[in-house]
């Protein structure tokens, strides 16, 4: 096919280039419709709107209803018949479907009504099979040019998917939706199959199979299909790979399938897929066979849903099983409880008779005992009593629980007797150090109660409440509420969790580990209460929160019409056993006393929580010989075996707080007490009991009741072997506890497990507190000393990594106070557990390290203040060595020079007095006021030499300031005072040796063109042998003199300071130079160390230039020409000072040319070793004559550098260097006047210059105009200001520059044309012109060149 | 003070000696003004030869007249009247 070829057909067809391209293939000439190019308008539009639509469409046309579809129709719905439909007949391409829509599409041809469908199920044979699809879709008739109706427009969607989404979507919903919670398995499979049998179309049958114990499968359920049906039959079905819990898809052809049913479809299914009914930890339940609906393809989707379904039935069916499983249970409690009930209440009745027969004779035998038989009398009473009390609460239960407690109802006065029963307990409350609180005003009307009963609610409460309340207040109030008596009993308790409440009133519940004044008690008092309550048709209810408290509320109907009975008053129920047990828990007043301990015995613990049995194995075991600790409950017991470790410890297995099996287990995880026998008594027998107890580690176990003389023997046997067991135990412990040092034995966490005396004398901590750590307490806090903790925690993981080591760190006593600890460790072996554990030892070596940071501190501090050159250097230094030592955010010093308003020196990052806090001010002026040397915190006042100092050390986060650091700082205060003083005494003396020699080395300042260097050869001192001068003497003419003196250092220093002022005095009275030099040949002779001084004396015109000079044996001055020649004075020369004193000396004389440079120096200068002086004075002209166009003052530290020798200068040198003429410098008002003188100055200056006069009148008139300029602009506006100019010259060049005070205004051609010619001017005669102009004035700088 | 500075004005020649500067360019402006307008049409010939400094305000004082006048000048000032650009405008004899 060629495209271009087929032009028209191409362009109705563009709009879609794929279907376009399909339809453009097909041959239309053997269509009704013809080529395309024939086509009528209203065909090749109505072709191109369906080819460019992205909604799903087709259309027909034509006789034979021509089809044509667009790329969304071909996609959705056309399937495998595309391309093959385009061009065909309509009701070829859908011949399966016609019978539905042939009918609609004539509809449409004959009335040109469109018509819609929604949802319509059309089986298409689009995937090679009928497959169910529904479709939504509008057929729309198409005209043709003419108007008449030639066709028809299908736009349709496709939502097979939708339809059969929430179709499956139904089902698993109504599977979810059984109303009932629990049913039998077989209600629950009938309800599951019948909401599978209302999906006839994705599920055509379903069988539903049930593994039975034995494991073969029955039939549970079917849908769809009869259940006699040949196929479901279990046989059928691959029924071990289902109870593997695999899933098989099957196909189902021949016999049993022969004849299936068909659900909602015209054919029956030709697969089915069999699903395991999963168990969750468990073979399956069963499995589900779901016959698959034709009609689809078997998708994940399909899959997925079957899935569920199958998942819905198996979890239904552990539903149920459950349910089952738990109904059983209860039914078996309940068949146990009443078992229970019956057997306590045959068992309480037979317990009635012998108590009464112990009861009555006891009351007799009191009657006439003696002291010491009463108390054992009262005892056997007290016990008997509550035995009785034990018996008659039982029997009260099995009474309500058959239904024959006889209730006696009489009207009550509620608020009253209630008060009374109170009152009972009074004391026992106010004993037991709590308050109670009685709040029972009078009720309106009675209450009918069974007195007897509503005494037992109120004591059983009163009792609890005191048995669980420690401290504060039991209350019990009575008031009246709507139509009920409310009455509560609250305390301030321990309270109850709230896990546990709803367990509260369940008969013999007993919480455990809640703490208590005792862990007697049955556990049947509130349930009994409750009962009680239940009786006279009230309600009992509790609100508690742990550790506040638990109030119990009770209301009860006034006016409860029962008639009072006939029967004769019960017998009131006595309060006596009640108060009697409850007093039994409070502390005894006096306990058995404390007997005088036999020294031999053996020292055993008892713990029992009811003290009757206390005080009897007490007396039982004193009597033996024994000393005896009794506590009363396991924590107790377990705290002073660790204080003091027992040979034996008997202990009751029933405690509160810490329970005896808890008791034994901690007693032996402590290596301490390991070896400590353990005695257990408990009335709870049998066998399983007291392996229950030897296995957690007692050493033997007695059964309540136990008989004295059995009780004792089991004593004695238990202490000797463990005498003999732990005899070297005992040796080991009595061997550490006598060594010095502080032992401690550390577990594999770092845990400390094992202490000496020693360990304890050092840190305080004792062996009751063990075992310690891994972070124990003496640890420094991590917070406040974090540099310490870490320290600790350094030495922690080497102790723990290294088989052996030693380390010091810091740690903290018990009473807070720091400490140091060197500590050495090895790792062993435990030769009983095999673990590995560290056996360390440690000294307190506190003393040592304070002493060692003491002296290194001072040493460090002796250090910066030996190394200072000043005050001020050396306390900036000890601040940063002081925050050094301490580890300080600051270090401050303020030195109170004048009163509030020190002088505030500090290291770095610390505030100024300014930014310093408010209340560190107010701190630091409070020490100001303290006597000097006695730190507070950490601050300190000590004595500077220019007043009271305050030192203040500001401590880091991570190092907090001890009582040591402030001794120390005490220390270092102190010494840090003397050395200021002592720094500032050499200070002073420094500072006269400087002004001293400033005196004695040459003038303050110099006449202008002249630049001098003195660099002495002995450091630190600044003058040396050598010197220069300069004297400014009559007529404009100046002394210049160099001179060096025998030998160098402080000696030759006093020798030129006198040579040198002698000589200036000399030339002031007479200016020859040689006559000068002749005088001092005179006072050089009476000078020691004066002899053979050099000096080189001349007298300068400093405006001619011209130079008379005179050298007693001094090295020649040098002169350096513009033209780049060098001359040597080296006339007028004769022998050095006093050398033949008395003899004329001659002089010489010489002008020094305009811009020439004239060097004068000492030998130090040019002579090195092993060199003639003259290559030494070659170099010096070389130098000369290379800075002849340099500046004056940068040329003499030039010539400094460049004759340096390598190793510096060893001798002293001085040099005076002069260049010809020196500078001009003027400085005038800015007033326009001046200007004349000015010009005449300068005019004069640049012909000492040697400057020619056309330069000269180029000069003038650039120099004339920046004056003009600064007088003009810098001083309009500001009149009185000056004008300095100042011009100075080189070799080759001129430089000249004009400062004024006043702003440089850039000239403004419009205002006055010829300042901008004046700048012009400048630039013009000058080779380089800058302006600086700033806010304090206007600076023109010129340079010309002049050779 | 004010620089010194003589002028004197005779037979169409004004003739100046001494310096002009900004102190006294005003009266040299004066009295150049005075002459120009006393020479009635011709040229006015300013001697400048014994003139030993001239600035910038004296130099906007010839440049007001130069359509009026011609200048005499010695070595000293020609290169001042070069760079100024007057000799530009006017005609400078140079002796």
């Amino acid at each position: 096919m060629s495209g271009s070829e087929r032009r028209p057909s191409a362009h109705v067809f563009s709009a879609d280039s794929e279907v376009g391209n399909d339809l453009a293939a097909v041959d239309w000439s053997a269509t009704p419709l013809g080529p395309p190019e024939d086509w009528p308008q209203s065909l090749q539009t109505a072709v191109s709107i369906l080819l460019s639509s992205r909604f799903s469409m087709w259309m027909a046309w034509g006789p034979e209803l021509t089809f044509f579809c667009n790329a969304a129709y071909r996609r959705n719905t056309l399937g495998r018949k595309y391309p093959w439909a385009l061009g065909r007949p309509a009701g070829e391409v859908w011949a399966e479907i016609w019978g539905d829509i042939g009918p609609r599409i004539d509809t449409v041809l004959r009335t040109g009504e469109a018509t819609w469908d929604e949802g319509l199920l059309l089986f298409v044979e689009r995937s090679g099979y009928p497959e169910e699809s529904y479709h939504t879709f509008s057929y729309s008739p198409l005209r043709d040019d003419d108007g008449a109706v030639v066709g028809m427009l299908c736009v349709v969607s496709e939502e097979t998917d939708r339809v059969i989404g929430e179709r499956r979507m139904a089902t698993l919903r109504d599977l979810g939706s059984d109303p009932s919670v629990v049913r039998t398995e077989e209600q629950m499979l009938a309800f599951a199959g019948a909401q599978l049998g209302r999906n006839l179309r994705d599920l055509p049958f379903t069988l539903t199979y049930l593994f039975d114990d034995d494991s073969t499968a029955r039939l549970a359920g079917a849908t769809g299909i009869d259940a006699g049906h040949p196929a479901a039959a279990v046989g059928t079905w691959p029924v071990e790979r289902l109870a593997q819990g695999e899933t098989v898809r099957m196909r189902l052809a021949a016999e049993p399938f022969a004849v299936l049913p068909s659900g909602d479809w015209p054919a029956p299914p030709t697969e089915a897929l069999v699903l395991p009914l999963l168990r969750q930890g468990g073979a399956p339940y069963g499995f589900l066979v779901a016959a698959l609906n034709r009609y689809r393809p078997f998708d994940s989707a399909y899959r997925g849903f079957l899935e569920l379904a199958a998942g819905h039935v198996a979890a239904g069916i552990a539903g149920v099983r459950t349910y089952r499983a738990q109904q059983r249970r209860a039914e078996e409690l309940a068949e146990l409880d009443r078992a229970k009930t019956t057997f306590f209440s045959n068992i309480s009745h037979e317990f009635r008779t012998p108590l009464t027969l112990i009861m009555g004779p006891v009351e007799d035998l009191l009657a006439d005992a003696d002291d010491g038989t009463r108390e054992q009398l009262e005892l056997i009473q007290r016990n008997g009593l509550r035995l009785g009390k034990l018996v008659n609460a039982l029997l009260d239960f099995s009474r309500i629980e058959a239904g024959r407690m006889q209730a006696v109802y009489e009207p009550v006065e509620l608020a009253a007797a209630t008060a009374e029963l109170a009152s009972v307990f009074r004391s026992a409350i106010e004993r037991a150090g709590l308050a109670l609180d009685v709040d029972c005003p009078p009720l309106a009307e009675p209450v009918h109660v069974d007195r007897g009963m509503w005494e037992k609610v109120i004591l059983n409460l009163l009792s609890n409440a005191l048995k669980f309340t420690f401290d504060g207040r039991v209350r019990v109030a009575v008031h009246a509420d709507g139509g009920e008596a409310v009455v509560t009993v609250a305390d301030t308790g321990v309270g109850v969790a709230a896990e546990e409440m709803p367990r509260l009133f369940e008969r013999f519940h007993r919480i455990e580990n809640a703490r208590s004044r005792s862990n007697e008690g049955s556990g049947i008092g509130l349930a009994l209460v409750q009962e009680l309550v239940g009786l006279h048709g009230g309600t009992i209810t509790a609100d508690s929160t742990v550790g506040r408290g638990t109030t119990f509320t009770i209301r009860l109907p006034f006016g409860k019409s029962d008639p009072p009975a006939a029967a004769p008053q019960r017998a009131v129920v006595d309060a006596q056993p009640f108060l009697e047990e409850a007093l039994r828990w409070l502390p005894a007043d006096s306990g058995p006393a404390p007997e005088p301990a036999a020294p031999g015995g053996t020292a055993v613990l008892v713990a029992d929580d009811n003290a009757d049995m206390r005080e009897y194995l007490t007396r039982l075991l004193r009597s033996a010989g024994h000393r005896v600790t009794a506590v009363a409950d396991g924590q107790e017991a377990l705290e002073s075996a660790r204080a003091d470790v027992p040979d034996l410890v008997i202990s009751d297995v029933m405690m509160p707080r810490l329970d005896g099996l808890r008791l034994v287990a901690a007693l032996r995880a402590d290596p301490r007490t390991a070896g400590t026998p353990v005695l257990l008594l408990s009335a709870r027998a049998g066998e399983e009991a007291s392996i229950e107890g030897l296995e957690a580690g007692a050493d033997d176990y007695l059964v309540k009741p136990f008989s004295a003389a059995e009780l004792l023997a089991r004593v004695r046997a238990n202490v000797e072997l463990s005498r003999l067991r732990n005899h070297h135990a005992r040796w080991r412990t009595a061997l550490i506890d006598s060594l010095q040092e502080a032992f401690f034995v550390c577990d594999e966490d770092g845990a400390i497990i094992e202490i000496n005396s020693a360990f304890t004398d050092i840190l305080g901590y004792g062996p009751e507190g063990l075992p310690y750590g891994p972070v124990p307490p003496w640890w420094p806090d991590p917070e406040t000393d974090a540099e310490a903790h870490d320290a600790v925690s350094d030495a922690l993981a080497m102790l723990l990594g290294q088989s052996h080591g030693s380390y010091t760190i810091p740690v903290v006593h018990r009473d807070g106070h720091r400490l140091w600890a060197a500590a050495a460790f090895n790792q062993v072996r435990d030769p009983d557990t095999g673990r590995l554990v560290v056996v360390g030892t440690f000294r307190d070596v506190t003393a040592e390290h304070y002493a060692i940071q003491r002296d290194s501190a001072l040493a460090a501090l002796g250090l910066c203040l030996s190394e200072a050159e000043n005050l001020d250097g050396a306390l900036t230094a000890v601040l940063g060595e002081l925050r050094e030592i301490w580890q300080a955010a600051y270090v401050l010093a303020a030195v109170f020079t004048e009163p509030g308003r020190p002088v505030v020196t500090a290291t770095d990052g610390a505030p100024t007095w300014e930014t310093l806090a408010p209340e560190r001010r107010d701190e630091i002026l409070a020490l100001h006021d303290r006597p000097a040397l006695t730190p507070a915190g950490s601050g300190i006042t000590l004595d500077h030499p220019y007043g009271t100092m305050v030192l203040w050390i500001e401590p880091g986060p991570k190092r907090p300031f001890t009582e040591p650091d402030e001794t120390l700082l005490a220390l270092l205060a102190g010494h840090l005072s003397q050395g200021l003083h002592r720094i500032h005494q050499i200070d002073q003396q420094r500072e006269t040796a400087l002004a001293l020699q400033r005196a004695i080395l040459g003038p303050d300042r110099l006449p202008s063109g002249f630049a001098v260097r003195y660099e002495p050869a002995t450091r630190p001192l600044k003058v040396g042998g050598d010197w220069y001068d300069t004297i400014e003497l009559a007529d404009g003419r100046i002394g210049i003199v160099v001179g060096d003196c025998v030998g160098h250092g402080l000696r030759a220093a006093t020798v030129m300071g006198q040579l040198r002022s002698a000589c200036r005095a000399l030339l002031l009275r007479d200016s020859s130079p040689a006559r000068a030099l002749m005088s001092l040949d005179q006072f050089a002779g009476h000078l020691p160390g004066a002899t053979c001084a050099t000096v080189f004396c001349g007298v300068l015109d400093a405006a001619t230039g011209h130079l008379t000079y005179s050298s007693a044996g001094h090295p020649p001055a040098i002169v350096g020409h513009p033209d780049g020649t060098t001359h040597l004075l080296d006339q007028g020369r004769s022998r050095p000072l006093a050398v033949h004193p008395g003899d004329d000396r001659p002089e010489a004389t010489y002008t020094v040319p305009p811009r020439a440079t004239l060097l004068l120096y000492t030998d130090g200068l040019v002579e090195r070793r092993r060199r003639p002086l003259s290559i030494g004075i070659d170099q010096a002209s070389a130098a000369v004559r290379h800075g002849l166009g340099t500046p004056i003052e940068d040329l003499a530290s030039e010539i400094m550098d460049r004759l340096t020798p390598d190793s510096g200068y060893d001798d002293d040198v001085a040099l005076l260097l002069y260049r010809h003429p020196g500078p001009l410098e003027l400085e005038f008002p800015a007033e326009s006047g001046r200007l004349s003188g000015v010009r005449a100055a300068l005019r004069n200056w640049l012909e000492r210059c040697g400057i020619d006069a056309n330069t000269t009148q180029n000069i003038l008139v650039a120099a004339g105009e920046a004056c003009a300029n600064a007088i003009e602009h810098g001083h309009r506006d500001a009149p009185g200001g000056r004008i300095r100019l100042r011009a100075a010259a080189t070799a080759g060049d001129l430089r000249l520059i004009v400062t004024d005070t006043g702003r440089w205004k850039t000239p403004d051609p419009a205002t006055s044309p010829y300042r901008g010619r004046g700048l012009k001017l400048m630039r013009a005669f000058m080779h380089a012109v800058t302006v600086t102009s700033g806010t304090t004035g206007t600076i023109v700088d010129m340079q010309a060149r002049i050779s | 003070m004010t620089t010194a500075l003589t002028l004197t004005t005779d037979s169409g020649v004004l003739t100046a000696a001494g310096e002009i500067d900004m102190s006294n360019a005003e009266t040299f402006a004066t009295a150049l003004a005075t002459a120009v307008t006393a020479t009635d049409g011709s040229r006015l010939v300013v001697d400048l030869r014994s003139v030993e400094y001239l600035d910038s305000a004296g130099l906007a004082a010839l440049f007001a007249q130069a359509d009026h006048i011609e200048v005499r000048t010695g070595p000293l000032l020609a290169p001042l009247l070069e760079i100024s650009g007057l000799a530009g405008l006017t005609t400078v004899h140079q002796t």
